[in-house]
Order: C-alpha cells, then sequence, then structure tokens
C-alpha cells in the first residue's frame, strides 16, 4: 500500500496500452441496464444476506486472473479449491501469470479482449487506466448484490475511502480490499540496547527523536546515528512517507507524494510542496544532516549498504518494516553482534499532535464488462462477495478449515494446527499453511477485521499496532476525478512539478541550498504551473461536490 | 645431408614466427599493458559470476550482512537441495529444454531453406522475399494484435506458440544467405551435372560445406531460446507450461517485491537470498557448457558470413 508510485507508473504504461484498443472496445459496450439482471441470475441464490452462507444452485466455474507468488507456487491439489467447490459450489479456472509481471500480463488480456472475469490483485488507482476502454464493469452499479461488502462499508464508515475511487462519471469500476483500520507498517528501527546504554527513553515526538540521535551522537562521535534505505527509485522514500502522516497528510512527502493536498480546515486542495507542514518536515531532515545525525549518503544508497552500515555498528537507526526487522537486521546484527537488540519504535508524533493518515483500501478486483452478459452473473457477484467480504469467507482464505488447519481457543483466537508453519509460527512443522494447502494466500486472504489482520502479528508487532491504533486516524481527502481533457493537461503538469519539489526537498535537507531560499523557492514552483495545477483539482473538486456530493 | 638440409629450409618458414622488425620494445610494453588491461575485463566479468557461485553456496546471515565476496562462507548445499526438491523446477526446467530444442530444429531447418533460396540470385522475386524478411526487421504487429492473432489460430497453451512466432531470426538469416552466396556456384553446378536435383545438392553439397555457419547459428538460436521468457509468459496460461526462466524471474522478483513492498500478507515468507542464486547457476550452467564444443565453429561460422556479405 505504500508502493503507490511505482503500481501507478504501471497502471499508466498499461493504460496506453488500454486506450489504443479502447476505440474498438466502446463501440460494442454501449448502454447497460443496471436493473435488468433477469437473464443473469442462473446458480444465483433466491435470497442472500449478511450472514449467509453462499451456495451456488448448480455448479458453476469463473475464469480468474492468478497472481501467481513464486514461495507458494499454485497447486490444484490444495485443499483450497476443494472445500471452496464443497462450500460454494463453485470452481475457479485459472489463467497462471507470475507475480513478476502480473500488471503487464492483466494489461494485455484486457487490451485483448481476453481477459478472464475475475482481475484480482489490483491497486485502487491501477484501474482508471481501462475506465474509457469499457472493458472494465462499473462496479458501483452492482454493489446492491453484495451485501457483505455494503455492510462493512457501512459498519466501518468506509464511505469516504470507497468516494476516492469515483472517476469523473461517479462510479468506481475498483471492488477494493477493506481494513477496519489504517494498517501502520513502516516506522523506525532503533538498537535498543544503545538506547539502555545511554539510559534513553523511547522517543515520543520528532523532537525527542532528534534528542535521541544527539545523545547517540554524543556517546559514539565518529557514527552517524542514522543510516537509511528505500532511497531508490525515490530518495527517502520511507522515511519522509513516515514523518508525513504525522502531519496528517498522507500525500505528504516520499513514496506518497502528491502534489495536491487537501486542507480540511479550508476545505480545498492545496499544493502539498510549499504547505507549511512541508516545510516544517524539510526543516526537521536537514537539522539532522547539519548535526551530523544522518548520514548524507542515506539519499543515494541502496538498501543492502544501509543494512550492512547497520550491521556493523556504523549506524543505530533505520527505517523497516514488520518483516524486514525480523528478516534483514536481525539476522545480519546476530552475525555481527550477538549482543545487539532492535526494534520498531511507534511513530513519533507531530507538532499537530497525535494523528495518522492513510487510506484503508487494500488491492482489490475489477470485474471483466463481458462478466455482466453472463447468465451466471448475479450468482458470481455473490459468490464474490462471498469469498473476499464476509467474515466466515475471509477466515476460510486466511486460516482454512476449522478443526484441520487451525483450531480456536475459548476467546475466539486462531490457534494453527502445530504439524503446520506460517510466518514461523511452527518453525519445525512439516506443512505449510500457504505452499502446502493454499490459504493465506495473497489473491484471495487480505482486508477485513483488525482482529483478523493481527491474528498473525508476533506479540511485539500487536504491542506496535496498539499503539499506533491510540492514534487518531484522519479522515481521506475527498474525490476529485478529472475529465479525459483535464487528465492530459494534469498529467504534462503533474511530474515535472514533482520532480522538482524532490529535487529540491532533497537539496534543502542536505543543505546544498539555503533554508533561507525558501520563498525563492516557492515562487520557482509556481513558475511550474503549481497555482493551475491546483486551480485544476479544487475545479474539479467543487465539480463533483456539486454533481455527486 | 644435403636432403636435411633441403627439408630444414623447407620447413623453417612454417614452424617458427616470422621475426617482425616491428617487435620492438615499444611493442612488447604495449602487449604487457594489453594483457593487464585484458586481464582486468576478465576479473570485471568473472566476478559477478563468482559471486553467484560463492552466494549460492553461502549460509544465509552471511549474504544479508555483505559478508560474501568470491569465497563462499558458512558453506553449504542446503540450499541446491531444497531448489531441486521444487517439483515445479524440474518441471519447467524440462520444459524449457523441450522448447529449446525443438524450436532450434525448427529454426534451423526454416532458416536454412529460406536463406538457401534467397542466396539464388537468378531467381525471381528474390528481392520482393528479402523485402518480406526485411521489414520484419523494421516493423511489427505490435503486442496486443500478435496476441490476438495467436490466441485466434489456437496456439495459445502449446509448444507452437513459442516455436512458429519466432522460428526466422531475419539476422541470422542474412548472415546464412551471405553464407550460402560465397560458395562457388561451379560446385552446384557440377552436382547438378553429376543428376542431383536442388534437394540432393542442398542436402549432399551444400550443407556438408555449411556445417561451420549452421553450428553458428545452432548456438545462436539455442541460446536465445534458452533464456527467452516472454512468449512463454504472454501465451501460456498454467505455470506447469512456463519454461525456468519465467520460474526464476519470478523467484528473484519475489525476493524483490517481498523486501520493498512489505505490507501484503502474502509476502511475509521471503525467498532466501541464495535460492536466486542456487536457481541462477542451474539455470545458465548447461547452456556455458554449450559454448566451449561450439566456440570454434562460432569464430569462423560468423566471420565467413559477415565478411562476405
Amino acid at each position: 500500500m505504500f508502493q503507490r508510485s511505482r503500481h501507478r507508473h504501471a497502471a499508466v504504461a498499461a493504460g496506453v496500452l488500454a486506450l489504443t484498443l479502447g476505440i474498438a472496445a466502446c463501440g460494442s459496450d454501449g448502454e447497460t441496464e443496471a436493473e435488468d439482471l433477469d437473464g443473469n441470475r442462473v446458480g444465483a441464490m433466491e435470497s442472500y444476506g449478511v450472514g449467509d452462507q453462499f451456495t451456488a444452485t448448480e455448479a458453476l466455474s469463473f475464469s480468474l486472473l492468478y497472481n501467481n507468488h513464486p514461495n507458494y507456487q499454485i497447486d490444484k491439489e490444495w485443499m483450497f479449491w476443494d472445500e471452496l467447490t464443497e462450500r460454494t459450489n463453485v470452481s475457479l479456472e485459472t489463467v497462471e501469470v507470475p507475480l513478476s509481471d502480473y500488471e503487464q500480463k492483466r494489461g494485455l488480456l484486457i487490451g485483448a479482449g481476453d481477459a478472464p472475469f475475475i482481475i484480482p490483485k489490483t491497486y485502487p488507482g491501477q484501474e482508471a487506466a481501462y475506465v474509457s476502454s469499457g472493458a472494465i464493469l462499473p462496479i458501483s452499479d452492482y454493489v446492491d448484490l453484495m451485501p457483505h461488502f455494503q455492510d462493512k462499508v457501512a459498519k466501518w464508515n468506509l464511505q469516504g475511502d470507497i468516494d476516492s475511487l469515483r472517476q469523473q462519471d461517479g462510479k468506481y469500476y475498483l471492488l477494493p480490499g477493506l481494513h477496519e483500520d489504517v494498517w501502520t507498517d513502516y516506522t523506525i528501527a532503533v538498537r535498543t540496547d544503545i538506547l539502555a546504554e545511554l539510559g534513553l527513553e523511547e522517543p515520543a515526538t520528532w523532537d525527542e527523536f532528534r534528542e535521541m540521535l544527539r545523545a547517540m551522537k554524543a556517546a559514539y562521535p565518529d557514527v552517524y546515528p542514522m543510516s537509511d534505505r528505500w532511497s531508490i527509485p525515490t530518495p527517502l522514500g520511507a522515511l519522509q512517507n513516515i514523518i508525513g502522516p504525522s502531519y496528517g497528510y498522507d500525500t505528504m512527502g516520499g513514496w506518497g507524494y502528491q502534489n495536491a493536498s487537501f486542507n480540511r480546515e479550508a476545505q480545498e486542495f492545496v499544493f502539498t510542496g510549499t504547505m507549511p507542514e512541508y516545510k516544517e518536515m524539510v526543516e526537521f531532515l536537514h537539522s539532522l544532516v547539519a548535526e551530523g545525525l544522518f548520514d548524507p549518503e542515506s539519499v543515494t544508497q541502496d538498501d543492502d549498504t544501509a543494512i550492512q552500515k547497520l550491521a556493523t555498528g556504523k549506524s543505530f537507526v533505520i527505517s523497516t518494516n514488520a518483516q524486514t526487522l525480523v528478516n534483514d537486521y536481525r539476522p545480519a546484527l546476530a552475525q555481527n553482534n550477538p549482543n545487539a537488540t532492535i526494534a520498531k519504535i511507534t511513530r513519533p508524533d507531530s507538532p499537530v499532535g497525535s494523528v495518522k493518515a492513510g487510506s484503508r483500501l487494500e488491492n482489490g478486483i475489477m470485474i471483466s464488462s463481458k462478466a455482466r452478459e453472463s447468465e451466471n452473473f448475479v450468482a458470481m457477484m455473490q459468490f464474490i462477495d462471498w469469498l473476499w467480504y464476509s467474515d466466515e469467507g475471509q477466515e476460510f482464505a486466511k486460516w482454512g478449515v476449522e478443526g484441520v488447519t487451525y483450531t480456536k481457543d475459548a476467546d475466539g483466537k486462531w490457534i494453527l494446527d502445530s504439524d503446520i508453519d506460517f510466518i514461523g509460527i511452527n518453525p519445525d512443522a512439516s506443512k505449510h499453511l500457504q505452499k502446502d494447502f493454499g490459504f493465506s494466500n495473497g489473491v484471495f486472504a487480505y482486508g477485513g477485521t483488525t482482529e483478523l489482520l493481527q491474528s498473525t502479528f508476533s506479540e511485539e508487532e500487536l504491542k506496535f499496532q496498539e499503539a499506533m491504533g491510540q492514534k487518531e486516524t484522519l479522515p481521506v481527502s475527498p474525490p476529485r476525478p478529472f475529465t479525459e481533457e483535464e487528465r492530459e493537461q494534469a498529467t504534462l503538469w503533474e511530474t515535472p512539478l514533482k520532480d522538482y519539489v524532490q529535487q529540491q526537498t532533497l537539496q534543502f535537507i542536505l543543505g546544498q541550498r539555503d533554508l533561507s531560499e525558501w520563498d525563492a523557492y516557492v515562487a520557482e514552483v509556481e513558475g511550474k504551473n503549481a497555482q493551475q495545477y491546483i486551480d485544476l483539482v479544487n475545479g474539479a473538486y467543487q465539480r463533483y461536490q456539486e454533481e455527486h456530493g | 645431408m644435403v636432403t636435411v638440409d633441403a627439408s630444414r629450409k623447407l620447413f623453417q618458414p612454417t614452424r617458427r614466427r616470422p621475426r617482425r622488425p616491428d617487435d620492438t620494445r615499444g611493442y612488447r610494453i604495449f602487449r604487457a599493458v594489453n594483457g593487464i588491461i585484458l586481464t582486468g575485463v576478465v576479473i570485471i566479468t568473472l566476478y559477478p559470476f563468482a559471486n553467484i557461485v560463492a552466494r549460492s553456496l553461502s549460509d544465509e546471515g552471511y549474504i544479508r550482512s555483505g559478508q560474501v565476496n568470491i569465497i563462499p562462507r558458512g558453506f553449504n548445499l542446503d540450499t541446491y537441495r531444497l531448489v531441486m526438491s521444487d517439483s515445479m523446477f524440474w518441471t519447467n526446467y524440462r520444459n524449457t529444454i523441450v522448447y529449446t530444442v525443438t524450436a532450434t530444429v525448427i529454426s534451423i531447418v526454416l532458416t536454412t531453406c529460406y536463406a538457401y533460396v534467397l542466396s539464388k540470385k537468378d531467381l525471381k522475386g528474390r528481392s520482393a522475399l528479402v523485402g518480406i524478411a526485411v521489414f520484419t526487421m523494421f516493423f511489427s504487429g505490435g503486442l496486443i494484435p500478435n496476441y490476438v492473432l495467436i490466441t485466434s489460430l489456437g496456439l495459445k497453451n502449446s509448444i507452437w506458440a513459442i516455436v512458429l512466432p519466432n522460428a526466422i531470426n531475419v539476422f541470422n538469416l542474412l548472415v546464412m544467405k551471405a553464407f550460402f552466396e560465397s560458395l562457388p556456384t561451379e560446385l552446384e553446378e557440377a552436382a547438378a551435372v553429376d543428376g542431383l536435383n536442388t534437394y540432393g545438392i542442398l542436402w549432399r553439397i551444400v550443407i556438408p560445406l555449411s556445417k561451420a555457419i549452421i553450428a553458428t547459428m545452432v548456438l545462436f538460436y539455442a541460446v536465445s531460446f534458452w533464456n527467452s521468457w516472454f512468449t512463454a509468459f504472454l501465451y501460456m496460461d498454467r505455470s506447469e507450461l512456463f519454461p525456468v526462466t519465467v520460474y526464476l524471474r519470478n523467484l528473484i522478483a519475489g525476493a524483490t517485491t517481498a523486501t520493498s513492498t512489505g505490507s501484503s500478507s502474502d509476502s511475509l515468507a521471503q525467498a532466501a537470498a541464495n535460492i536466486q542464486a542456487v536457481t541462477i547457476i542451474l539455470t545458465v550452467l548447461p547452456i556455458i557448457m554449450v559454448y566451449p564444443f561450439i566456440q570454434r565453429y562460432f569464430v569462423s561460422g560468423i566471420m565467413l558470413g559477415a565478411v562476405k556479405g
């Protein structure tokens, strides 16, 4: 979910592909009657509501684009397939695509009119490329067939997040994965043995964070206390994206940078790279570099170099997520310094307060327009609703079959069978939940309740999640879909603006440009059509409010 | 005595290298510098390969902390055992061999026939035939039209989708055509006088004389089919039909996305760093072993066509 920019590039590429065939596909589509589903109910359940088990009234089969993960290669013998058919009377015909090039094949199949009905693993934003071709179904017209989906949107107050998916016609084309709460994974990892040695507390704010680095620098004058990773392709991509949301903007900095941010007081979009909060972040990072607390090589070095510096005691602090902590840092440290310990810290707070921002939408499903013509269309929507959005379906996809792959204790906690391993829960087990059974498969299992999401988390990760859960979640930015022409114009402005902001940000941080020149920088950004761009965004925002708000 | 002297004089020029007048000190220095530079190039080229070999034999912890260069640390063969125990790896490996062999045979037959025809200068419509081939070097139908074509021909999910669309490489075709043009026409005329028809001439006269160029083309085609992944990726919908290159590509991508996205639950189990190295070794080994056997043809073969083109 933090890799949106990368996915977006792929989406743009796929979009070019899709557009070339768009003309051909448009003509045949015409007007679809959303209500007239009489001919499409074969196999569907008469009454299907929240809490119901979906079972097709006759054996059905749907085609599915399958993202084949190398760590658990698809296997037709998996219990998942048999059990799914037993419960729902549906079997899936998979078109298997290697994870490495999933997006390319997806674009090709959609462009060639050969796409399977169900197209999962599509990240919010990627669907936009296919909208104009008419090859993808405007799914918002059919969500009334999906009681569990609607129930979760209402119960978790997700309508605002869903609205952010709406295209210019007011419809949305992607069924996203839904999270109960914003899930924060990335944060800063700190050598806790150094903290203990220097008698330091875990920092709660960015100011305290800087104090911590200063104390480390005082004790170890020869090291840069922090040397960071994830700088390729976006320099300081992770770090800025960890700081940005602490100011309440998920659009601010690093991977998540977007030119327009929504100012809630003024109820309008403003240019991100010149906001006062953005300047504060730049000043903060600059102070770290200026005081020798932050390794300036961080902006260009690759991940391995950063890990080696950490492992060899040349730095103590680095960005992390749950996996890299366990898979990268701890093994590397253990090799060099058995006494070293490292752990995640709760994301420090900004002067704005203890807040977090982010989307609660996961990657999701597109439906091929051709599916609408199928006599089994309604049954398919009910099937998707059950497997991906009902509590039972999500539990099944993640944990498997009760009594076989897992049991539940008195508190309703999931306990994996002792002979089955998954992310190191039972490291000596002979079988693996993903490889041997096909559960916890990224194609089918994501999103859901916080309880389900955290059911596989380690103790220390749960503590981190709990601390992050204390922070107030700010609402997402409202939708501002462009028209075709506006999008074309916006694309011309967006990339130069973004590149310039990121480049100048680095210069300010590294001290190559003095912060006293900030006003000059703001003027330069204006010269690159920042105001015109923001006017365009606000125009789209207001138009959407009038038409659909 | 006289005969001995004579023979010595006869053999001398061929046995001893003639002493060149410009074999000066400067020239010797030049050669030494040359040798040093080329040794450097060899080291630079071999280093990544040696590094991969060392990684494949090392313990993961040492790899992650960046301590493995060209000597394996924490030597073990566990990863080899692990990769070799994955049945999909062997299925895909077998596919690669089948695809490569079939595709190379078909390509050689078609390229030889086409090139031989094109080498006949008195053939009517020859320039049109050359034009058809060369046209495809500069213009292609594009990804989606190609996909639609292959699909509607019913070739999807079959070996023919990989073999047929790439059967003739125009560059190889032109090299071969140039080679055939360099063969003396008198040979073929003599064969015709002796009663051979066109196919007999091609099979009994031309091909035996063309071993060098054919060996070169076999190498070109075999290497390109062995390494190719894109066509298989486009036209195959089931993993058991993929060649090992797609398997390898996916494996490496799995390992990298796991560390960079990190947020999706499916990537929590991460492919070990040395699994990549092991798979790379196992994949490139056979094709590397082919080189020494074909190399002597390789140099002379490609030169033959090129110079006289």
